[in-house]
């Protein structure tokens, strides 16, 4: 059996059929390739598969692919426009990434965090990474780049306020 | 010129990694992101007893199950016993399993869903057997056997002994004695084990997947699949982290022979829950230490005994507890040691390599009992670490040369930015600052028998674009950029010009692989060697060129002159594409090799030299400890530590940072919990790791004497950067509490009743 869904993935429509017991990830990773979402647990306890849905930030190994219907799904993918966005050059310019598996996943939380609260304290931009884990960095670059994109930063790398690397 | 006193353009200065952005974007693609044509997706089935004799599997269900391309068993390998160290391993379980986890069966299907289906369709009859999972346990008369061959469980001893050990604990003022417990925890790293393989029709093997050991994990499974080495490829993507763990595993060969049998690739993930019941993890260890000490605070003697757990074969455990037992010898000037290491098979998980290996179980327990050494002499442990450290060119008791030193600046520059002084002598109640030290090696002698350098290929194509390739591992440490690093500063050209191949076997040298510290300063030094052999191809053109003296010709940012006549340069490119016409298309390929001074340990006495490069480190935690719950705070912490020079500083902060927030979860958090044979937590709602909410502002110090046999002065930084972690951390809970922690983890449940066993007493 399978169930009929229609689902706009950053930006684009897809209409698929899938089997009720699958959940978004396999659907993203493998259906449409978009690998950059990845699998850590399959629980909900690593935050490496952290994608927004309409918006918010939820672990797509738990959400079943039918229960996405309707809905708009960001991915590490689309959170690009013609230049990186500033959290991804942000993450890379202060060496918060390092193996990078939790990375598309982390910037996903942050994302989430700064588009709701555009100016976080610190405090809060560690409770919204809590549910994402990051076995490499110890966290604070994280914390520190995603500090670095918030507006009451003096900090901001050059990618993040628009200017070339060079 | 030497290359130390060359003034520097790239090395030394802090770059994000150069695939980094790669990273970001999503675009990066790590092993378990690999997909072949055809390919299908393996699952193992494990034994749910930790101990049983296996009288029949019968797959036949399994394998009439429409979508499963191939079930296989032991039945389906060719029975050889092999192994990294030993030959005790074979690539299923045969007649007996002997952890909760081993592999039994293994089925290979269109899907996942199918896999996992195919899985419970298979029917095993297991007789359990009684089991033994602690080592103490497992080496008393009459206890079960792991391996029928070997009494009383002891897989491997190991004894060291210089001085006289029993006279120097006569002569001294003071000896402490205690029993030291460091538990079994998990690397956790966030890409569960993985691979991909394939079989060709003449029957070679290509693998890809994440590990350390891309030419030496050849050579143990050529054995297991009665091979030769050169029937299997490694290829290295990309990966998720490894921290010691990814090195010899079954999921490997178990992926292969899926292959063989099904005749198309098979790629084999772990779930999460296999990754921890059946991955290497730490060696739990019973440390016993007595350490003597003078009144002044000379340490006089150090006798250790270390009873490790191998679990149910060995990995590297035996390696390790030769580490646990003598490795912190040379970080003090100790004259008098004995040490003895038990090396013992148990019911349990396979263990092996975590960061550290057994120096960091060992520098728990000695940097605690200096913390209390220091207190029964009532004398400021930062001044009795000063005291005993060694220093630069000073030979340790077991023949290792320290080349460079910056010990005993780590201190000094820790404390002042901790305001030790001040913090201790100013205590606040249930809060506390502690204090310790450790050494480490770039690299180990004896790891591999036949050679312990590195080396490296530099390949320079028409265009200019150059192409390094070594043989280490970048496991997400962020190696490629360092290599790169050392490539452009040696070729002279910008950094983007320079790219770092993914490690194939088949056309990488034969590296010995990422471990024991060692990828910057073995790696990197084979990738400088290439490099001047590619630049001195290139400077003959450009001398031809110039019209100039070989010896006379520079590159710097990518443009080759006379040195002294900047004015008049040649473009990096095109000299690289007149070196490939005037060769008809031959590309420039400078390849290059580092043999370090090292000896080999006396097999007797161990008298050796197992490394070039010795770094070390002083680490501070404070902590606030909650009375109510036990709850420990690390509130801030200070880590000095001596990198030689850094190639990368931000990259090589990021590797300190990593290090002490994996031993802070190893002091407060983390642990492998058995109940019945079977880890009861293979999980991340059950195992918790350090979360974004645990860790402090980490403040880290470069100390950077620059050592003579590292590429531009480097040395590792991996391992010494959790190394002191725990003993940082169970220090400041001793200033804080008058509590010494004996046994790790230490939960808030366990200190929160040592608080009270206290209270009563007090």
């Amino acid at each position: 059996m399978r169930v009929p869904i229609h689902i706009i993935v950053n930006g684009e429509e897809y209409h698929l059929e899938v089997k009720p017991n699958r959940v978004l990830l396999d659907v993203l990773r493998e259906d449409l390739g978009l690998i950059g979402t990845k699998k850590g647990c399959g629980l909900g306890k690593c935050g490496a598969c952290t994608i927004l849905l309409d918006g918010r930030p939820i672990h797509s190994c738990l959400l079943l692919a039918a229960q996405a219907n309707r809905r708009e799904i960001t991915t590490i993918e689309g959170i690009a426009a013609e230049e990186p966005h500033p959290l991804q050059a942000a993450f890379v310019e202060k060496g918060a990434v390092q193996c990078g598996f939790c990375t598309p996943g982390m910037i996903n939380a942050a994302k989430a965090l700064l588009d709701a609260n555009p100016d976080p304290d610190e405090a809060e931009i560690k409770l919204a990474i809590a549910g994402n884990l990051c076995r490499c960095t110890g966290y604070n670059q994280i914390v520190s780049a995603i500090q670095s994109c918030t507006p009451s930063t003096s900090d901001r790398p050059a990618a993040a306020r628009g200017e070339s690397n060079e | 010129m030497s290359e130390l006193d060359r003034e520097l353009d790239i090395v030394g200065k802090s770059y994000p990694q150069i695939d980094g952005m790669q990273k970001a974007m999503g675009k990066t693609k790590f092993v378990t992101d690999l997909v072949l044509p055809g390919m299908l997706y393996g699952r193992t089935l494990r034994s749910p007893y930790p101990h049983a004799n296996i009288q029949n599997i019968d797959t036949s269900r399994a394998r009439a199950l429409t979508g499963v391309k191939a079930v296989v068993t032991y039945a389906d390998t060719p029975g050889i016993k092999f192994g990294p160290r030993s030959e005790d391993w074979t690539i299923f379980a045969g007649d007996k399993a002997r952890f909760y986890g081993d592999e039994v069966a293994a089925v290979a299907a269109i899907d996942e869903d199918t896999a996992e289906e195919a899985l419970e369709l298979i029917k095993v009859e297991y007789e359990a057997l009684p089991f033994v999972t602690d080592p103490l346990e497992a080496m008393q008369p009459g206890a079960q056997l792991v391996h029928d061959d070997k009494p009383a469980n002891i897989a491997a001893e190991f004894k060291v002994e210089a001085g006289d050990v029993d006279r120097a604990f006569d002569d001294s003022h003071i000896i402490y004695e205690e029993r030291y417990y460091t538990n079994q925890v998990y690397q956790a790293y966030m890409e569960p084990m993985a691979a991909l393989a394939e079989v060709d029709l003449s029957g070679r093997i290509t693998l890809w997947t994440g590990t350390q050991i891309p030419n030496m994990m050849r050579m143990t499974y050529a054995k297991a699949l009665g091979i030769s080495p050169d029937n299997i490829r490694v290829i290295v993507p990309d990966y998720g982290g490894a921290f010691g763990a990814k090195m010899e595993n079954n999921i490997h060969l178990v992926a292969a022979i899926l292959a063989q049998k099904a005749q198309k690739p098979v790629k084999l993930v772990n779930t999460r829950h296999d990754d921890f019941i059946a991955g290497n993890p730490r060696v739990p260890m019973y440390i016993d230490i007595k350490l003597g000490a003078t009144q002044a605070g000379v340490l006089t003697a150090k006798e250790v005994t270390v009873v490790g757990s191998a679990g149910a074969r060995l990995v590297y455990s035996m390696v390790i507890v030769a580490t646990a037992c003598y490795r912190v010898d040379s970080l003090y000037r100790f004259q008098h040691v004995r040490s003895k290491g038990y090396t013992v098979y148990t019911n349990t998980v396979p263990t092996a390599c975590f960061r550290g290996f057994g120096n960091s179980q060992m520098t728990f327990v000695l940097e605690s009992a200096l913390d209390m050494i220091a207190d029964q002499l009532n004398m400021d442990p930062a001044e009795l670490r000063i005291k005993n450290g060694i220093g630069p060119n000073e030979t340790s008791i077991h023949g290792w040369k320290i080349t460079s030193s910056g010990l005993k600046d780590c201190v000094i520059q820790a404390t002042e930015k901790a305001d030790w002084q001040k913090k201790r002598q100013q205590k606040e109640p249930l809060k506390g600052i502690g204090l310790a030290c450790c050494n480490h090696v770039s690299g180990n002698r004896p790891f591999a028998r036949e050679f312990d350098g590195g080396a490296g290929i530099v390949r320079v194509g028409r265009d200019g674009r150059v192409t390094v390739y070594h043989g280490e591992s970048d496991m997400g440490q962020g190696q490629k950029t360092t290599f790169a690093q050392i490539a452009a500063e040696r070729l002279g050209v910008p950094l983007e010009m320079v790219h770092v191949a993914d490690v194939d076997t088949d056309i990488s040298p034969f590296g010995l692989g990422s471990f024991a510290t060692r990828g910057t300063l073995m790696g990197g030094n084979g990738v400088l060697a290439a490099a001047k052999d590619a630049f001195r191809q290139l400077a003959k053109i450009a001398a031809e060129i110039l019209e100039a003296r070989v010896e006379d010709i520079e590159c710097r940012q990518g443009k080759f002159f006379v040195d002294g006549s900047p004015e008049r340069s040649l473009p990096f490119r095109e000299v690289a594409a007149q070196a490939t016409f005037a060769r008809h298309g031959a590309p420039v390929v400078g390849t290059g090799f580092y043999k370090p001074p090292t000896v080999l340990p006396d097999p007797d006495t161990k008298y050796g030299n197992i490394s070039p490069a010795y770094p070390f480190a002083c680490q501070i935690a404070e902590v606030e400890v909650d009375p109510n719950t036990g709850q420990v705070s690390v509130t801030n912490f200070v880590a000095a530590h001596d990198v030689g020079r850094a190639i990368n500083p931000m990259a090589t902060e990021g590797q300190i940072r990593g290090g002490i927030t994996q031993g802070l979860g190893w002091t407060l958090m983390e642990n492998m919990a058995y109940e019945n044979g079977e880890i009861i937590n293979p999980d991340f709602v059950d195992y918790i790791v350090p979360s974004a909410l645990d860790v402090p502002d980490i403040k880290p110090i470069l100390v950077e004497p620059v050592e003579p046999n590292g590429p531009y002065g480097a040395k590792g930084i991996g391992e010494p950067a959790l190394n002191p972690t725990m003993a940082a951390i169970t220090n400041a809970i001793y200033n804080a509490t008058g509590v010494r922690v004996k046994k790790l983890p230490v939960s808030p449940e366990k200190l929160l009743s040592e608080l009270k066993k206290k209270e009563a007493a007090d």
